[in-house]
């Protein structure tokens, strides 16, 4: 079997990806998307365990229409840059809305969604997406 | 007599994906005349969605009324007809997004369309025996629909989860009473490696949906309650006339049915099917208020369950979105983008 998908790798993400746990470098400010001991851009030993916020503003997005393996399927798809409370960024997928109801601001809020699928036999990836809120902040 | 003491639920929530695909639509490409169709529209899950995130969606939902930590959960179980892996528990995944404690029991169940209700009658006993505190009993489906049958203008996307704990302060309703009734009916399946479910047709009626449905109904009777003492009646409903032609055959008025009909404008949400009436009911409904649901998932069985809502609703609803508010965040897709959306287009 040829995996798009490793099973370890997709594993060791889950916690970011299902939550937005992140490893943050109290040294030099990096965030890691998996548990550390060690900090992969200023070694330090300095590590955080912390939560980006569920909700967040769109700063820009593209449209895909020309996708990589394992995400041919679902063009075209948003892609967007969203920045949280705290100034922190993240590229994330921008999920049921078109896009031209998006523009800089808009407010966002977390969901759960199937990332992709590895093929017919191989892993489903699931993970964080935004979308327009609709939960009014409840 | 299975009559519960000490359980409640505490939350409860309701996820439906946002495409609809009118019934007219699918009629025009098959060529059949638009009257009489089963429903008028039905929800269509996107490319993104599928039992996992729709289960995880609603319980967030249910956690989320209930106002508890997740780390309390002692038990989810997810029933559904459309689990994403034939081997790897749906509930492992959903558990994990909600950030469930990993000292958990979790299995997938399946019933047809009451798998859902399965659950709920199994989280009830494990907190009526004190082997957790709480826990989340989920129904949620993407249902298959072959192309061009009958099942393809209702088969729908939704799920309802419900957080069953012990009886406290603050509760959203008593659950009060809880029995199942099962026999050996063929009148729906799917064989292993099949993608789309066969069915009996007019079979599915009178043997099998209302020989179960009125069976389970006459056992809550049986054990000490009227039919005429609760508020509201929640049948299941694959279809908009069954529900109300079951009530006609119990003498039950069809205002009682009323509140819990979501099937006209999302079609039928399978293992969520009946939980999505009972969510619709919780929304509107007041302290004191009783209701009977009665499930049904072919194969065949019925469950039946008498909910006494309590004081908390009235806090509790407003913290998540409403059947009603979901019902009208709605997108509609023609039958092309229905095919793309459902995983239809093979290569």
């Amino acid at each position: 079997m040829h995996a798009v998908f490793r099973p370890p790798v997709n594993w060791r993400h889950r916690r970011f990806r299902y939550k937005l746990v992140v490893w943050r470098c109290l040294n030099c400010g990096a965030v890691h998307h998996y548990a550390t001991s060690i900090c992969r851009r200023c070694r330090s030993n300095r590590i955080d365990e912390d939560k980006l916020p569920d909700r967040a503003r769109l700063i820009t997005y593209t449209v895909v229409k020309n996708p990589p393996i394992a995400f041919e399927k679902q063009a075209p798809y948003i892609v967007g840059l969203v920045e949280f409370e705290d100034g922190t960024k993240l590229v994330a997928g921008i999920t049921d809305c078109d896009p031209e109801e998006l523009k800089p601001g808009t407010e966002l809020e977390r969901v759960v969604r199937k990332i992709a699928e590895d093929g017919e036999s191989g892993l489903i990836v699931y993970g964080y997406k935004f979308r327009p809120a609709i939960t009014r902040g409840r | 007599m299975p009559r519960l003491s000490g359980v409640a639920v505490h939350g409860y929530g309701a996820y439906i994906p946002m495409f609809r695909i009118k019934a007219s639509e699918i009629a025009r490409v098959w060529g059949m005349p638009d009257s009489e169709l089963p429903v008028l529209e039905k929800s269509v899950n996107s490319l993104d969605e599928d039992t996992v995130t729709i289960a995880a969606e609603a319980a967030s939902y249910a956690i989320a009324r209930a106002g508890i930590d997740p780390d309390r959960i002692g038990a989810v179980y997810v029933g559904s007809e459309s689990h994403p892996y034939a081997v790897k528990p749906t509930g492992t995944i959903v558990a994990d997004v909600l950030g469930v404690n990993s000292r958990l029991l979790s299995a997938d169940l399946e019933f047809a369309c009451k798998a859902g209700t399965e659950a709920v009658e199994l989280v009830s006993g494990l907190v009526a025996s004190g082997m957790i505190e709480y826990g989340l009993a989920i129904g949620a489906d993407t249902a298959q629909g072959r192309p061009r049958d009958a099942l393809e203008y209702t088969a729908a996307a939704g799920g309802v989860a419900l957080l069953i704990g012990k009886s406290s302060e603050g509760a959203i309703a008593e659950l009060e009473y809880a029995a199942s009734y099962v026999t050996d009916t063929p009148d729906f399946w799917r064989r292993n490696h099949e993608r789309y479910p066969v069915h009996g047709s007019r079979f599915t009626g009178v043997p099998a949906y209302f020989h179960h449905i009125i069976s389970a109904a006459k056992m809550v009777v049986e054990d000490g309650y009227s039919l005429g003492e609760f508020d509201y009646i929640v049948f299941h409903q694959p279809n908009t006339k069954f529900p109300y032609a079951a009530a006609k055959m119990l003498g039950i008025p069809a205002k009682k049915i009323e509140p819990g009909v979501v099937c006209n404008l999302i079609g039928n949400t399978y293992a969520a099917s009946s939980m999505m009436g009972l969510a619709k009911v919780l929304d509107q409904s007041k302290p004191g208020e009783s209701i009977l649901l009665v499930s049904y998932g072919s194969g065949a069985g019925s469950d039946a369950f008498v909910f006494r809502v309590k004081e908390g609703i009235l806090e509790k609803r407003g913290r998540a979105p409403l059947v009603s508010e979901l019902i009208e965040r709605r997108r509609y897709v023609d039958y092309a983008l229905y095919l793309k959306a459902r995983g239809k287009i093979r290569e």
